[in-house]
């Protein structure tokens, strides 16, 4: 062992008596810094969480998605316009879509109701593929138990459930009931031939502006929604949520500045005195210096890695829960799910450059001066 | 030899409330003797044995130990001369309340990057010799006075420095206390040490193992005897 190393070590360990010393008012320091550790890495994994949910959700959006309007409000659009569309060259697929909402009185909450576009996920009559905050809504708590929808008083269609959607986009799929088409239709009591919407994949997306243009001119009437507009919507939707996060962290931040600050300061006359007595036994300026390091890295450190942790586990294994409930929507089914786990270098990174070193800086400043201080002018 | 030449200390310099605390003093110190400064107090004693130990830096003046110019070097090589050469006992002995006796004493060894083990065992050795050896583990502020007061001059002696400086050692000790002090103070002058203190205590200048007293009153020299 080198005498540097030994050094470090015993300056550590003289640190630690220190701290040992001071437990209850070290302990208090390093919850309060943890517990600002872990708002802003909460607010920072879950906007992170939250974008990396939008990603998702647009990843299954088609390109393009075309719209009847009939006095400047969406109406349903006749089947024909399918045909017309999917002979565009560029367009690869267009096809109708079916969706609705259904206000339940049962429990004040709202439904969407689909057919699934997706081949695989085809339903027979009577079939019904549910969103996981629906049977959390309706009390349904088994996996077999039916659904019943009521219009109106005394009319009650029943679905046999067969699939419970995954969590995985439970954001935007936790209210959804998919539907066979002949049920959906009976249940809005919708003709044949009209559609809620067209969905259109196209073969290259940097053509889709020429694409809707040739729509445009087949479709005068139409509102075409490509998937860059509902990626704004969302950024506009998660920005305002992400930016609660923001307001809370920014909050967390200022009483971190102030705590930083009231360090910075200076120094109790207890410390100071401590700092005198070791250097009138022989501790140069840089000894008394890497000691408050290991002291402000021990504290700093400890309280980041606690607060790190504890807001990766809140926002990832707790689901959020202190802070679900006011980001995660208006509805009266709030969803469900479990954000996937992320792991931002670059996020713990700048977190530990806001944190950490702000509080070491200020830490050391008013040590550097007494510990620059002839030990008798320190100790008077 | 240590010698003083013209030296000079003022607090607040330039600044309303300026105190000349030590004043012109020139003086040389014998070593290996045991040397006493009597004066009531504000004569400037702890102030002159600060900037004797390079605690303190002389406001004016010269300040030289063994020959070397000790008054006007940095900030890193003074605490290296002060590391090297001195062993402080304070008037409130200043040890760190909450650390263990074995703890204390070992403090000013820790930035010297020694093996722990040797430090300790060195440590432990002082504890003995001054009758301490039992209490290592004990946490300071439980020591009573005469221990806290040897524990202090082990931790001042953990580095072997050659010149002890003590401020009114005994200013809280009853008269046996005294006497072992002043016991240890004539040992450490026979294992060849220098024993600098301050005191108003006329059984400290009066002992047989003081070799100077030099008296103080308003930051000068009023008086040298031997």
């Amino acid at each position: 062992m080198t005498p540097a190393f030994r050094r470090q070590r015993a300056l550590a360990d003289y640190t630690l008596a220190a701290l040992a010393r001071r437990r209850g008012k070290n302990i208090g320091l390093v919850a309060i810094y943890a517990l600002v550790v872990f708002v802003v890495a909460s607010a920072l994994l879950f906007s992170s969480a939250l974008r990396h949910e939008a990603d998702t959700v647009l990843a299954e959006t088609p390109e393009l998605i075309v719209q009847n309007l009939v006095m400047g409000r969406h109406d349903m659009i006749e089947g024909n316009a399918i045909a017309a569309l999917a002979g565009i060259r560029g367009v690869t697929r267009a096809k109708g879509r079916l969706w609705g909402y259904f206000y339940d009185s049962v429990n004040g909450a709202n439904y969407t109701l689909m057919v699934p576009l997706d081949p695989e996920r085809a339903l027979a009559p009577g079939e019904a593929m549910i969103g996981e905050g629906v049977p959390r809504a309706r009390g349904m708590f088994w996996d077999t138990a039916p659904l019943f929808l009521s219009r109106q008083p005394g009319d009650l269609v029943r679905f046999d459930v067969v699939e419970r959607l995954s969590s995985e986009s439970a954001l935007v799929s936790t209210d959804l009931i998919l539907l066979n088409e002949a049920d959906f239709r009976d249940f809005f009591r919708l003709p044949d031939g009209v559609y809620t919407d067209i969905a259109v994949t196209v073969r290259n997306p940097r053509e889709i502006e020429t694409i809707m243009s040739k729509a445009g001119r087949l479709l005068p009437e139409a509102r075409f929604i490509t998937r860059d507009d509902i990626s704004r919507t969302y950024q506009k939707l998660f920005s305002w949520r992400e930016g609660i996060m923001v307001a809370l962290a920014a909050a967390a931040l200022l009483a971190f500045a102030i705590f930083a600050a009231e360090k910075a300061s200076g120094l109790s006359a207890e410390e100071a005195r401590e700092i005198g007595i070791l250097k009138a036994v022989g501790w140069n300026m840089t000894d008394v210096i890497a000691m408050k390091l290991w002291e402000g890295a021990l504290i700093s450190v400890g309280a980041f890695l606690i607060g790190t942790l504890t807001g990766y586990l809140h926002v990832f294994a707790f689901k959020a829960g202190l802070f679900a409930p006011i980001l995660k929507g208006w509805s009266v089914i709030y969803p469900d799910f479990a954000l996937t786990p992320r792991f931002d270098g670059v996020q713990i990174a700048a977190l530990f450059l806001i944190t950490v070193l702000p509080y070491t800086a200020a830490t050391l400043v008013p040590v550097w001066r007494v510990a620059a201080a002839d030990p008798d002018q320190v100790m008077r | 030899m240590i010698s003083l030449h013209a030296v000079t200390k003022l607090y607040n310099e330039g600044r309303p409330g300026e105190v000349r605390a030590v004043d012109n003093v020139s003086l040389e110190i014998e070593r290996d003797a045991v040397t006493v400064f009597k004066g009531p107090s504000g004569s400037g004693k702890t102030t002159l044995l600060s900037i004797i130990g390079c605690m303190a830096r002389p406001s004016a003046g010269r300040v030289l130990i063994d020959g070397r110019l000790v008054s006007g070097l940095p900030e890193r090589f003074l605490t290296e001369e002060r590391r090297s050469t001195f062993g402080f006992v304070f008037q409130r002995f200043n040890l760190i309340r909450g650390l263990s006796l074995l703890e204390n004493v070992t403090l000013p060894a820790a930035p010297l990057g020694e093996d722990p083990r040797e430090v300790e065992a060195r440590a432990l050795a002082r504890l003995e010799a001054l009758g301490l050896a039992g209490k290592a583990a004990m946490p300071v502020e439980y020591l009573s006075g005469g221990e806290t007061q040897r524990a202090a001059i082990a931790r001042a002696l953990i580095n072997d420095a050659p010149i002890l400086i003590a401020d009114e050692p005994t200013a809280n000790l009853d008269t046996e206390l005294t006497h072992r002090f002043l016991d240890i103070v004539g040992a450490l002058r026979d294992e060849g040490r220098t024993v600098i203190m301050t005191s108003h205590d006329p059984r400290i200048w009066q002992a047989d193992h003081v070799n100077a007293v030099i008296s103080m009153q308003d930051g000068r020299i009023v008086g040298e005897y031997a």
